[in-house]
């Protein structure tokens, strides 16, 4: 249904502040919901989107903790002509996912663990949602939802 | 950030226990309450577990498979298990992203939940509202 976004990196809007947090145990993705909800909380997004955005960032850097070890989480505030949003980057050097297409579908989940159902969700709450993974290169996800 | 305020708490009234889930739990608190809930029906065999999630602002697939999960293992052992408290926020997410509770039953508060377990709950003011 959809057309795999070009993994070229392309910075979308204008960096307003921006900050990481790193993922390394599982108390990180506690530390990573947090920083999300401060930022978007302070961006003055309503309640449903905060909730929206903290639990796409609880999916996604569970799915670091759970398949690649440790990585890391960069948010940008960032203005983009008359919108302004939240992006989420998510990056890790982890072993890559194979069936991609399938874990975007649905057709597909690595484990009971539900990684697939993890990120098919986040895709739903989130405005955008950009993948790149390889084998070599591990994962990066890049999520926005934009303020309305 | 101190250890204390992620951990969750249960106790029994009447012939329930009530299990509350903290604000921001970690995952291994999340699976110490479903540990510490089965361990609390082997010993006092309530008819039943009240899971309040009022306090919960983010519901991930993660923490929706362990209530799930904890559900199937009380029905096991036995008692019947209903999630109460659910704020707006979370059921909009939580449907957004497809995943339900599979066949818990939920109730908006404590008091709706106990009648549903079948606990006469004596009340002196009687406030309904």
């Amino acid at each position: 249904m959809n057309e795999q976004p070009e993994p070229e990196p392309k910075t979308v809007g204008e960096t307003v502040r921006s900050g990481s947090v790193r993922i390394a145990g599982e108390q990180d993705i506690l530390r990573a919901r947090q920083q999300a909800r401060k930022v978007a909380e302070s961006m003055e997004f309503r309640i449903t989107d905060v909730t929206r955005i903290v639990t796409a960032v609880s999916e996604l850097a569970r799915n670091i903790h759970l398949y690649a070890g440790e990585g890391v989480m960069r948010w940008r505030e960032i203005s983009d002509g008359a919108r302004s949003g939240i992006e989420l980057t998510f990056d890790d050097d982890g072993p890559g996912i194979e069936d991609v297409q399938g874990v975007l579908q649905g057709s597909h989940s690595t484990s009971d663990r539900g990684m697939g159902r993890g990120i098919q969700g986040t895709k739903k709450l989130m405005d955008d949602f950009e993948i790149a993974t390889d084998p070599d290169d591990g994962t990066t996800i890049t999520i926005r939802k934009w303020h309305r | 950030m101190s250890g204390t305020d992620h951990s969750a708490a249960v106790t029994r009234v009447y012939d329930v226990l009530i299990a509350a889930f903290p604000n921001r739990p970690t995952d291994q608190a999340v699976d110490d309450l479903q540990q510490e809930i089965l361990q609390r029906m082997d010993e006092l065999n309530p008819r039943g577990v009240i899971l309040d999630i009022s306090e919960v602002t983010t519901l991930d697939s993660f923490f929706a498979r362990v209530i799930a999960e904890t559900a199937d293992m009380v029905s096991l052992m036995g008692g019947k298990t209903i999630v109460v408290g659910m704020q707006p926020s979370v059921a909009i997410t939580a449907a957004e992203l497809g995943f339900g509770l599979g066949d818990i039953e939920t109730a908006r508060n404590t008091d709706h939940a106990l009648e549903l377990l079948g606990i006469q709950v004596e009340d002196g003011d009687d406030g309904d509202e």
